[in-house]
């Protein structure tokens, strides 16, 4: 490999030299304003501009989830979207489902399922999975594989991420009135 | 990324088509599904990414009675599953989208997005040809209408000319008593490309359309098969003949997804499958 640039495993952001765009959106309901590189992608913007390090990178290619974040309500995979695009956008990470340092009941029940072993593919399915929930808080099985569908993991497999969900699902029913 | 490219996001469609036409090297960018891998993996290079999203004739979705349905170059497929006019008047077209990619890239991915990059394999144009889709093009020149199965003219090719973007793609409605459906074969129950697709309608008056994709250079609408079985006379005997008939029509290749032997094969099944659900029987 001479020239490591060509390769597409490259994941890490390479300046285009390109005028910087001002951007402004909302972040884990934070105000955001920052000039940034157009062709950047909106994962590598959440990371390395803002430090948000949950969203991860695998693929880069929309294939298998990993970098799932909420975009207006919508469930996109951030790898393959321009972070110009999300001028004025609304934008929820993984380390926005925490409130005040306590983690959500979505998160919990990943934790008490087992759902996870290496962690990698966990925020995209924690995501993937609270945009489905709050459209729909009661989803049947084959609606939570449709949305899941998306997000692959290598490690647990996928029925103790299931059974987080549907318990996610009944527990938050339950508690916070769904 | 390796090409290095300015990005701009026009508000309105002269100011669209004048930068298309102006700058060399620019590229249109909506759902950025297709795009974004294309630039990840250095297979284009872009100087000027066009981002048409705010173009408020690309937004547009609408049913109008009696004229049909309106589908902005801008609105994404998740759209289309989740419409309950598309699921009544179009059901191949619910179908198709729901079948397309996973979820998280249906709601970026858009329909026209699928007609633009002229995949021989996409999965929409089958169920939009048989509903005799017409594609708005708005260029240097003004508007101009084509329809869907003129569209394309190759591998990744269309009609598009320099300075040109597709603003929406329109269907007539269908009348009372339509039938249609979208079957397709790929090499998992998960997310694959098509190895076969087609889609199969029944218009009120008993004629058929069928579209079909994966088994050629571009998707196409099979008017002769058509003509051939419209003549016959809709049956169970006219279908099963068909299904036979439908080798003649299609000239599939071997790839990594299929053999042409295969390709040939699936054909015939999902036509007759598709074509027996629409008149009530079991294949
Ligand atoms: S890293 Fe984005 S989908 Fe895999
Ligand atoms: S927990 Fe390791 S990939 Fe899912």
């Amino acid at each position: 490999m001479d020239n490591v640039k060509d390769c597409s495993m490259v994941t890490e952001h390479i300046e285009s030299g390109k005028r910087k765009v001002t951007l402004s959106l909302t972040v884990n309901g934070r105000q955001i304003v920052r000039d940034v590189d157009p062709n950047m992608t909106l994962l590598h913007f959440l990371r390395d501009n803002l430090k948000l390090f949950g969203t991860k990178e695998a693929c880069g290619e929309g294939e298998c989830g990993a970098c799932t974040i909420i975009m207006n309500g919508q469930a996109v995979t951030s790898c393959i979207i321009l972070a110009v695009e999300a001028e004025g956008a609304e934008i929820t990470t993984v380390e926005g489902l925490a409130e005040d340092g306590k983690l959500s009941i979505l998160q919990e029940e990943f934790i008490s399922q087992d759902a996870l072993q290496c962690g990698f593919c966990t925020p995209g399915f924690l995501m993937s999975t609270r945009a489905l929930l709050d459209n729909n808080p009661n989803p049947t099985d084959a609606e939570i594989v449709e949305v899941l569908g998306g997000n692959l993991c290598r490690c647990t497999g996928y029925i103790p991420i299931m059974l987080a969900v549907r318990r996610a699902a009944e527990r938050e029913r339950k508690e916070l009135g769904r | 990324m390796i090409s290095r490219f300015t990005y701009f996001k026009p508000h309105n469609l002269n100011e669209a088509v004048q930068y298309l036409e102006k700058k060399e090297k620019s590229f249109v960018l909506a759902g950025g599904t297709d795009l974004m891998i294309l630039l990840r993996r250095n297979l284009i290079n872009a100087e000027h990414i066009v981002d048409i999203k705010a173009l408020p004739e690309t937004t547009a979705f609408e049913f109008i009675e009696g004229a049909g349905l309106t589908i902005g170059a801008s609105v994404v497929v998740n759209t289309v599953v989740d419409s309950e006019v598309v699921k009544a008047k179009y059901p191949a077209l619910n179908e198709a989208a729901a079948s397309l990619a996973s979820y998280q890239l249906r709601n970026r991915a858009t329909v026209v997005g699928n007609i633009c990059n002229a995949s021989p394999g996409a999965d929409l144009p089958p169920a939009l040809l048989v509903y005799d889709a017409v594609v708005n093009i708005a260029g240097p020149q003004g508007m101009r209408q084509v329809p869907l199965h003129e569209f394309f003219t190759g591998v990744k090719r269309t009609v598009l000319q320099r300075g040109e973007l597709v603003v929406s793609v329109q269907m007539p409605e269908p009348g009372e008593g339509d039938k249609s459906i979208y079957l397709r074969q790929a090499r998992l129950r998960g997310h694959d490309l098509a190895t076969v697709g087609v889609a199969s309608r029944i218009k009120p008056d008993g004629k058929v359309a069928i579209g079909i994709c994966a088994v050629a250079p571009t998707p196409k609408r099979l008017f002769a098969l058509e003509d051939m079985i419209n003549e016959r006379g809709l049956s169970q005997e006219t279908i099963e003949w068909a299904a036979e008939e439908i080798r003649e029509h299609i000239r599939p290749i071997t790839d990594v997804r299929s053999s042409a032997q295969y390709r040939l094969q699936m054909a015939s099944v999902l036509l007759k499958r598709g074509l027996l659900a629409l008149i009530g029987k079991e294949a």
